[in-house]
Formats: C-alpha cells, sequence, structure tokens
C-alpha cells in the first residue's frame, strides 16, 4: 500500500479527533457537543495596517445542538467532515459541487420531509467550516472548485507534472487555471507584468490585439468572482516573481468590489487572506472618473440599480475604504448613478481599449 | 317586507314609445295591474329567500334546523332535533327531508295556516330569532307542491293537545293551505314522545353536489358549536351524525321590547297611535307607553319641541307626526337595552369551544362494494379557550358582540367561525368584517411575534402571508342584534357598518391579551416539539457521521444523545416556564409531544350584560378546571372589582396546577 500523502493524513486526524471529542462530550461528560468557529462576516472583519489586507478578529461562534437552529448545521458539518475524511481516505478528489451531491440526503419522515440542504451555498458554509475547524484549506483536502480563471502570456505552468507554455496558445485561447494548486507549479515567467481584468470577454479582445506580445504581459481573468486558485496564482507571480500587478474592473460597485477582492481580501475569506490577497496589486479601472474622462456616451452607460446603490452606500461605510480615491469614485458614482463596463470601450473601436486606454492607464501608473 | 302587490308591465317599450312617437300609437297597449298572491311572488322569486337551484337542500336544511332550535328555545325546553335528508328517487332527483324537535308545537288548528301561508309568522316582534319573515317553511311547503306529488306530512303536538297529523299542500296562485287529510294520531303510532314537538316531512327535487353537501355538513356542525345544550341527530345515506348535549345551560330566551325612539319613524308612529285608539289617550302618552327609554317628561318635552297643541293622540295628522319623528331624531336618549337579545354567552360558547363536533366523511373501500363514504362525527378539544363580548350601539339598535378563541389541542389550523344571532354564516367570508377585523388586530397582542410564528409553524397548510392564519386557532364571531347590517340580500356576510369593527377589534383585542401567556407557553411547547423533531431527524446524522469515522457503538450513541436532548428540553422548560412542569424528563421520549393541556376560559371582564341573569348555571363544566363563580353582585363597580379578583385567583389556582 502506497503510502498516504502526508497532509492528507493529518486532515484526517484531525477530523477524527473532532469527532472523538464530540462523542465524548455525549458519552463521558453528559454535555450538550459544540464547535467553536471563528465567525465570518463583516463584524469580525479587521483592516490590518502591517499587512495591508482583511483579516479575521478574535470573535468565534459555538455551533452545537443546543439551539434549535443551529442542530441542522451542527449536523451538516460533521456530515461534511465524515464525507472529507471518506474522500481522503479512498485518496479521491472532488469538487465543492461533488461533495454536495456526495452528501445529499432528505431529513424527517413523510409529514415534515424536507432537504438535508436548501443549497449548495449550504454545503459549500459546511466546507468553510471544516477548513476552520481542521485549519487546512479545502485545496490541501482535494475538494476544489470548477476552474474558471485563465492565464496567457510569457509563462510556463507544470501541471500534474506536465508543462504547459501558456504563450502557445494565445493567439486563439486562453489556458485555464487549475484549482488544484497542490498540482500547480509556476515554471518561469518572461513578462514584464501581470494584467488582472475582469471578464474573458475582455481579456480575449485584448490577447486578440497582439497586446501581450506588444507590452510583454501575461494577462489573467477571474470570470468575475476570481476562484481561490486565480488570487493565489496572482499572489505568486506578484510575491515570488516580483511581477507588478495591475487589474482592471467594470466601473460599478460589483466589478470594485472584484478588483479589491485581489487587492485587499474579503470578508467571506478574511480568514485565508495570508494565501490570497496581493496587497501590492494596483486597482488601475475602470474607474467611474474614466466614464466621463474618455467620453464613454450615453447609450454605453448603464443606469445604476437599487442593488448597485445599496452596495456603493455599504461600501462607503467600510473603515478600510476610507481611502480618499475610493470615497471620490463612490461619491461620483452615487452623484452620476450610472456604471460602465470595459466593454463599453468598443463603442469607440474594437482596437480602443487595448490600443489607446489601457496604455494610457498603464503609462499613468508607470508600468510601462 | 309587505311586497303584496306587484305590477306586471306587459309591454315593456310602451311607457317610452308613447311621448315622443306619436306616430308609433299602433304600439300602444295597455298596462294590466294584477294583485298576486304572496306565494306566487316568492315562488317566482325564490332567490329572495335564498332557494336557488344548488342551494334548495342547504336552504331546507337551514330553515328547519333554526325554526326548531327556535321553537325549544323560545319555552327553554333544551332541544332534541332529529334531522333526516335521504334521497328518494335518485334518476329524479327527489330527496326526502324531515325535522322532528321537541319544541312547543303548533296548535293544531294553527298547523295548515302557519305550515304553508307565507308572510304568516308568531315572530313578527321585537326580539332576537333566527327566523323573521315567516318564508322558510312555506317555502319548502311550496316547492313540495310545485315540483312532486307529495303532500307535506306534519305532526304536530302543543301543550296539553292530543298529536295531530296533517297531509297538506300550498295552493300557491291563493297562498292558502289545502289540507289533504288531518286526523289525530292514536298512542300507539305517536311519532312525537314528549310534551309537545313538531315534526315535518316533505320531499323536494333538487341536486346535491358536493359542494353543497360539505355546506349542509359545515352548516349543522357550525350550529352545534353555538347550541352546545342541543342535541342534535343528522341522517343521511351515508350515516347517521350525533351531536351530543354538552352543556344543559340554556341562554335566556329572549324578551319582546318597545321599540326606541331613535328608531321611530312614522309607521310606528302610528301603529302605537292606533293601538291605543280606545284609551283615549294623549300623544305623550302614547309614547310613554310605546316606547322604551321615554320618560313621561321627555315625552311632554317632545310634543312641545314639536309644536304641538295639546289634542287626542289619533286627531293629530300625518304632517304634525312627522314633526315628532323628527324630533326624536335629534334627542339623545339613554341606549335602548338589550333584554331582546339573547346572545350564546360566556358558558354555552366555552362548552361548544372546548368541544367541536364536526362532520368527517370517511372513504371506506369494501372488498364487494368499492369506495364507499361513510359519515362521522369528530371531537375536536382544544388546549385553551377565551371568551369575551361587547355591547354597542349600532344603526340604533343595541348589538352584542361576542368572540371567542380555541387554541391548540386536536385543532390543526386556523379557522374563522362567524354566527349572526346564533345563525352560521358559510358563504362569502372574504367580504366579512370578521375577516377585516382579523387582519387588522395585530397578533403581537398575544405577546407573540409574526416571525416567531411562522418559524415554528413552518408547515401548517395555508396559503396566506397573515401569521394568525399559521396557529391553530378558531375565531369565534358572533354579533346579535335585531337588524345585522348584513352587507348583500343574500346574508351571508355582515358589513363594517358603524362603530361595529371597532367594537369586534377591540373584543378581538381583548381576547389576544388575555391569552397571551397560555399561548406563549403553548409556542414554547410547540418550539420544543418542534426542537425535539429536530433533534430526532438530526441526531442519526450526526451519529452516523461520528461512528463513520471513529469506531463507537452505534446504539450507546444514540441513546446518550437522545437522552442528552430530552434533559437539555426539560432544562431549558423548567426555567422559562413552572417548575414540576416536566419534573421528570426521562418520561418523555424524543418524538413524544409533551403537552401541558391548559383547558378553561377567561372570565371575561366586561360583563354587565346581564347581571339579572347570571344565577342560572351551576353545572359543572366540561374543562374541569374552570372557574365556576357563582356571584350575584348587581352594580356594576362591585361586579368590575370581584372580576379583577377572580382573574388573579384564576391565574394563581392555574400556575398552581399545571
Amino acid at each position: 500500500m502506497p503510502t498516504r500523502d502526508k497532509r492528507h493524513q493529518e486532515v484526517i486526524t484531525r477530523i477524527k479527533a473532532i469527532m472523538k471529542n464530540i462523542s465524548d462530550d455525549v458519552l463521558l461528560r453528559q454535555t450538550m457537543p459544540a464547535v467553536e468557529l471563528p465567525k465570518i462576516g463583516y463584524d469580525n472583519t479587521i483592516w490590518s495596517d502591517q499587512k495591508r489586507m482583511l483579516t479575521i478578529g478574535n470573535k468565534t461562534v459555538q455551533v452545537g445542538p443546543h439551539s434549535a437552529k443551529k442542530i441542522p448545521t451542527f449536523s451538516q458539518y460533521l456530515v461534511m467532515a465524515n464525507a472529507v475524511r471518506r474522500l481522503l481516505d479512498e485518496e479521491m478528489e472532488s469538487t465543492i459541487r461533488g461533495m454536495y451531491y456526495a452528501t445529499l440526503s432528505t431529513v424527517g419522515d413523510e409529514k415534515n420531509k424536507q432537504k438535508f440542504w436548501n443549497s449548495q451555498e449550504d454545503s459549500d458554509d459546511a466546507i468553510k467550516a471544516i477548513e476552520l475547524m481542521t485549519n487546512v484549506p479545502r485545496e490541501e483536502f482535494s475538494v476544489t472548485s470548477k476552474p474558471k480563471g485563465m492565464i496567457s502570456g510569457p509563462i510556463n505552468l507544470l501541471v500534474g507534472g506536465d508543462l504547459i507554455d501558456c504563450n502557445l496558445g494565445s493567439r486563439a485561447t486562453s489556458q485555464l487555471i487549475p484549482t488544484n494548486i497542490r498540482d500547480l507549479e509556476i515554471v518561469d515567467v518572461k513578462a514584464d507584468f501581470v494584467m488582472v481584468v475582469e471578464k474573458d470577454t475582455v481579456l480575449n479582445n485584448i490577447r486578440k490585439s497582439g497586446f501581450i506580445k506588444k507590452y510583454n504581459a501575461i494577462l489573467m481573468t477571474g470570470s468575475g468572482e476570481p476562484d481561490r486558485a486565480t488570487r493565489m496564482m496572482v499572489k505568486a507571480l506578484n510575491e515570488r516573481w516580483k511581477m507588478p500587478v495591475v487589474i482592471f474592473a467594470d466601473a460599478d460597485p460589483w466589478g470594485l468590489g472584484i478588483a479589491l477582492r485581489y487587492k485587499i481580501g474579503s470578508e467571506s475569506l478574511s480568514y485565508d487572506s495570508d494565501r490570497l490577497v496581493t496587497p501590492d496589486a494596483k486597482v488601475l479601472g475602470m474607474m467611474f472618473s474614466d466614464i466621463y474622462e474618455y467620453n464613454i456616451p450615453e447609450v454605453a452607460r448603464l443606469a445604476a440599480t437599487d442593488e448597485d446603490i445599496n452596495r456603493a452606500n455599504d461600501m462607503k461605510k467600510k473603515p478600510w475604504l476610507q481611502d480618499r480615491q475610493w470615497k471620490k469614485e463612490l461619491n461620483l458614482f452615487l452623484e452620476h448613478k450610472e456604471k460602465c463596463e470595459l466593454d463599453a470601450f468598443f463603442k469607440h473601436g474594437f482596437k480602443y481599449l487595448a490600443d489607446t486606454y489601457l496604455p494610457d492607464k498603464l503609462r499613468e501608473a508607470g508600468i510601462i | 317586507m309587505k311586497n303584496k302587490t306587484t305590477v306586471e308591465v306587459i309591454n315593456k317599450d310602451s311607457k317610452n314609445v308613447s311621448s315622443s312617437h306619436q306616430v308609433n300609437s299602433n304600439y300602444k297597449s295597455k298596462i294590466r295591474y294584477d294583485k298576486k298572491a304572496e306565494s306566487e311572488f316568492f315562488v317566482d322569486n325564490s332567490a329572495l329567500a335564498g332557494f336557488t337551484g344548488e342551494r334548495i337542500l342547504y336552504m331546507a336544511v337551514r330553515e328547519l334546523l333554526e325554526n326548531a332550535l327556535d321553537s325549544c328555545e323560545s319555552s327553554h325546553i333544551l332541544p332534541v332535533i332529529h334531522l333526516q335528508l335521504r334521497i328518494l328517487d335518485p334518476d329524479n332527483d327527489m330527496w326526502i327531508i324531515s325535522c322532528k324537535d321537541n319544541g312547543v308545537g303548533i296548535p293544531s288548528e294553527k298547523v295548515p295556516v302557519a305550515v304553508c301561508s307565507f308572510l304568516t309568522s308568531g315572530k313578527y316582534v321585537e326580539k332576537q330569532q333566527r327566523g323573521l319573515f315567516g318564508v322558510g317553511l312555506k317555502m319548502i311547503a311550496a316547492f313540495s307542491t310545485k315540483d312532486t306529488d307529495h303532500p307535506l306530512r306534519v305532526w304536530s303536538k302543543s301543550h296539553d293537545e292530543p298529536e295531530s297529523y296533517f297531509d297538506l299542500r300550498t295552493d300557491i296562485g291563493t297562498n292558502k293551505p289545502i289540507v289533504l287529510s288531518r286526523r289525530i294520531v292514536n298512542k300507539t303510532e305517536c311519532e312525537i314522545e314528549g310534551e309537545s314537538g313538531f315534526k315535518v316531512e316533505a320531499v323536494l327535487r333538487a341536486r346535491l353536489s358536493p359542494v353543497t353537501k360539505n355546506k349542509i355538513h359545515d352548516y349543522i356542525s357550525h350550529t352545534s358549536v353555538v347550541n352546545p345544550y342541543a342535541v342534535l341527530n343528522f341522517e343521511s345515506d351515508e350515516g347517521v351524525v350525533a351531536f351530543e348535549r354538552r352543556t344543559s345551560v340554556m341562554p335566556n330566551p329572549a324578551k319582546e321590547v318597545l321599540p326606541h325612539p331613535a328608531d321611530m319613524d312614522l309607521k310606528t308612529l302610528r301603529k302605537a297611535i292606533v293601538n291605543h285608539a280606545y284609551q283615549k289617550t294623549t300623544l305623550h302618552g302614547v309614547l310613554c307607553n310605546s316606547f322604551q327609554k321615554m320618560s313621561a317628561e321627555k315625552a311632554r318635552e317632545i310634543v312641545v319641541k314639536a309644536g304641538l297643541e295639546l289634542k287626542l293622540a289619533d286627531k293629530y295628522n300625518e304632517h304634525e307626526l312627522i314633526r315628532v319623528v323628527n324630533v326624536c331624531k335629534h334627542t339623545k336618549f339613554q341606549s335602548p337595552n338589550t333584554d331582546h337579545l339573547s346572545p350564546i354567552g360566556e358558558k354555552i360558547l366555552t362548552a361548544g369551544m372546548t368541544s367541536e363536533y364536526t362532520v368527517v366523511l370517511r372513504k371506506d373501500i369494501h372488498e364487494d362494494s368499492g369506495p364507499h363514504t361513510q359519515l362521522s362525527a369528530k371531537i375536536l378539544k382544544p388546549s385553551l379557550t377565551a371568551y369575551s363580548s361587547r355591547t354597542c350601539v349600532i344603526n340604533n339598535r343595541p348589538t352584542i358582540v361576542e368572540c371567542g378563541i380555541a387554541y391548540g389541542g386536536d385543532l390543526g389550523s386556523f379557522k374563522l367561525y362567524r354566527f349572526a344571532n346564533k345563525i352560521p354564516l358559510l358563504y362569502d367570508e372574504g367580504s366579512d368584517v370578521a375577516r377585516e377585523v382579523i387582519s387588522e388586530v395585530e397578533i403581537n397582542k398575544m405577546g407573540i411575534s409574526k416571525k416567531e410564528v411562522k418559524e415554528q409553524f413552518r408547515n401548517a397548510e395555508t396559503r396566506s402571508d397573515r401569521a394568525i392564519e399559521y396557529l391553530p386557532i378558531h375565531i369565534f364571531f358572533h354579533i346579535c342584534s335585531t337588524k345585522i347590517p348584513y352587507k348583500t340580500a343574500g346574508k351571508e356576510s355582515i358589513a363594517a357598518e358603524g362603530d361595529l369593527k371597532r367594537y369586534m377589534k377591540s373584543c378581538l383585542s381583548d381576547l389576544y391579551r388575555k391569552v397571551s401567556a397560555q399561548i406563549r407557553r403553548e409556542l414554547k411547547i410547540k418550539e420544543n416539539e418542534n426542537k425535539l423533531r429536530l433533534y430526532k431527524f438530526y441526531i442519526p446524522f450526526i451519529v452516523n457521521a461520528i461512528s463513520d469515522s471513529i469506531r463507537i457503538d452505534v446504539k450507546k450513541l444514540t441513546s446518550a444523545f437522545n437522552g442528552l436532548a430530552v434533559k437539555y428540553i426539560g432544562n431549558e422548560l423548567a426555567v422559562t416556564t413552572n417548575p414540576g412542569a416536566f419534573a421528570n424528563p426521562a418520561e418523555i421520549e424524543v418524538g413524544l409531544s409533551p403537552k401541558g393541556k391548559i383547558i378553561g376560559g377567561i372570565k371575561s371582564s366586561k360583563k354587565a350584560l346581564y347581571p339579572d341573569k347570571r344565577t342560572v348555571d351551576k353545572t359543572p363544566n366540561r374543562s374541569g378546571r374552570h372557574e365556576t363563580k357563582e356571584k350575584h353582585e348587581s352594580d356594576f363597580e362591585n361586579d368590575k372589582k370581584s372580576t379583577q379578583i377572580t382573574l388573579d385567583a384564576f391565574r394563581k389556582s392555574k400556575l398552581r396546577k399545571v
């Protein structure tokens, strides 16, 4: 029998210890068992000046069958923990959706039948709880998400032993960033800087225009909300390979949020900021002020929805967004109540974005 | 309802045409003025009495049952009623319906007229009764005559008379009865066992849809809720349902009263004068004697205000009399008295609420005869009830609003019961004022929040958004008055006239406050039940996850965990509710609902209504824990104080008992 991965063995040991503790609570100590987890959310998110990123605070929550609301949650955590243990025992890998399906079941009798998980969100939360309980990120116990990050440019990756030159196909397509980062290694990088854009459509447009060759850049996207692998790749390129990183997202509160995800982290993953956040990344655009400076025609602007406005107001209140630049931008947005996507530059011509706007911004920031 | 003459327009066009189009004078024809008999009018306009298509049998059941109850109650006889509805000839939709009561019966010489002639009634007086118009029974007789060749069969035995039997039909053209046969029943073939009684049997042609059938069942069940002192037997082709007597307390019969002057009009005034014609009295004498709340002084003042000279009452002309009416409309009088009303009362409604009878249809599948429906009665016992009432004046008529609440126990879901003068209202619930009242009184008056309710009763089968409809609660509204503000001619829903809604709301709020402590406790019990269920559902998941990961005895862990859960809930209960309620948590098994039964009503604090009537009932209440209170205070202040004291005492005793 081949020796099992040491990290995996460690996770199994930790899960078993948790289970043992709970059964001891019930059998020996005769008290209601509970697991204590760091609290996740705004009120337990702290800005760290020293690390320049969001970190998790000291608040904790007790999850256990003592409260009616937590009974289902508690059993969900345990069921998920056992599923993870089984996954590692069988030396398999799974996506978070796979874990959801593996643990699907119904609860209750004929009269009060309900689902064990209301949706995949519940099972994702349970997986997060396992991360917190074992203090091991889920990639380390082979639970990953579907890859959606993309990379294109002069960089070579070693994925599961295969060498992939991300520059080769760059005329036609981009390389998906694998999510099982344990199998991923950056071999070498020959670029001058890394540019992250919000969406793959924009990335494709820029790639087609010959931007990579012209400026010797690596293009990346998280296709919306970036997954963890993409964030880690950005961080690795910036910190280990000393690449300057610039970020372009849409000029709306959502886009700004995505850009900041790379730079300062997020409330929901504040416990993992050390692995995910790239504090030196520069958010260059698209600024709300760009809408007016680059004279985006009115037909290409979108009216802000109530949700956008609420989000912007929320962001204004966050202590870590009190920077003068962000305040100014958010106020501008709230004043005009207009948003704009990067794609809006196509109104000025298909090559305008890659040939005019981006070089302008990069020059301004001293990258090229 | 003096609608004796109708105008029949032979040619409708003639009126319009005559003046403007002289040329077409050929089309002119004479309008013939006919007089129609009452019977013919009502048969032609049967919708006025509710006898339309689908609803004929429902209305027949209703009329017969109401007559029977009225007949018993007017003489304070505990009703025993047998109602029968069977199919006679399925091919021709012939039904045989009969109703037998132990009421006062009808004197034999009056029977044919009382049964067959429209607008003949012993109920044309100012007091609360179910029937009023003298139409219902006649309608059955007329329809039976119209649609079938069967005579109406009547047995009647009134006091000091032998039982008589009649075969009757109605002469619809003249509103007169046709007596086919008539005889004294000899002792051996008596239909009526008691001292007096009445039985009628008719054949009707009608269809009975499932909807109507349910309405008939509902009607009988609802009637039994407000008449728990009546024995009701309902016999149909699907079985017999017996509603037992649950209390021997009967409401005091309503008394006939004089009209209130604020409600005076020319007709009532003239009628009063005619009644006094032989006495040669003055106008103010007539006023004093014919209207309530009218002192001699007040009467004189009114005559002076009207600017009338003194003469004999029958010497005034209409123009002078209308001035008296006008003055009365502008004068303040004391509120009308309520002797002519007969509310259900707390004891009776509570008896009805603590054992609600409902008719259920059971579908049995027999091996040889296939599916077969069987009628049976189901008794619902709630875990708590409460009662409250208000007296008010709506449209110059004294009105009593009664409201009751039954909660928990066997009750599964929300239900609203509406009664007007003890008659159940079954249709048009959506537009009834009671609906508005319920949606406007916030349930947090019960000390519980909407969120809490929706959380605990998530599985309630309600499609409504209103939190109250998630609760297993039955709300009863009874409005009694000599003039109920019905919304439509169909008399199925009540309009929010005058202050009626305000009084109903205050009544309901009052109840909510009264039950708040118990509801809170009930909700806590429910919460713990839900929690126990959660434990029951989720502990297997937890145990399996653990035992799958580390080797451990499933049975041992499960039982330890179950014990822990029960102990945990037991402790929680002990802290939040009464010590001792769950002294021995080990007795409660997971999944078994621990029920602290709380039965009993709370005394209404507003009951200066009938200070003279409270001595009647000493029957022990069914609930057992209901306080038997026999106080005879006469003045209101005293009454209020003592109510307060008994309320406190009541609470204390309850605390001890639970």
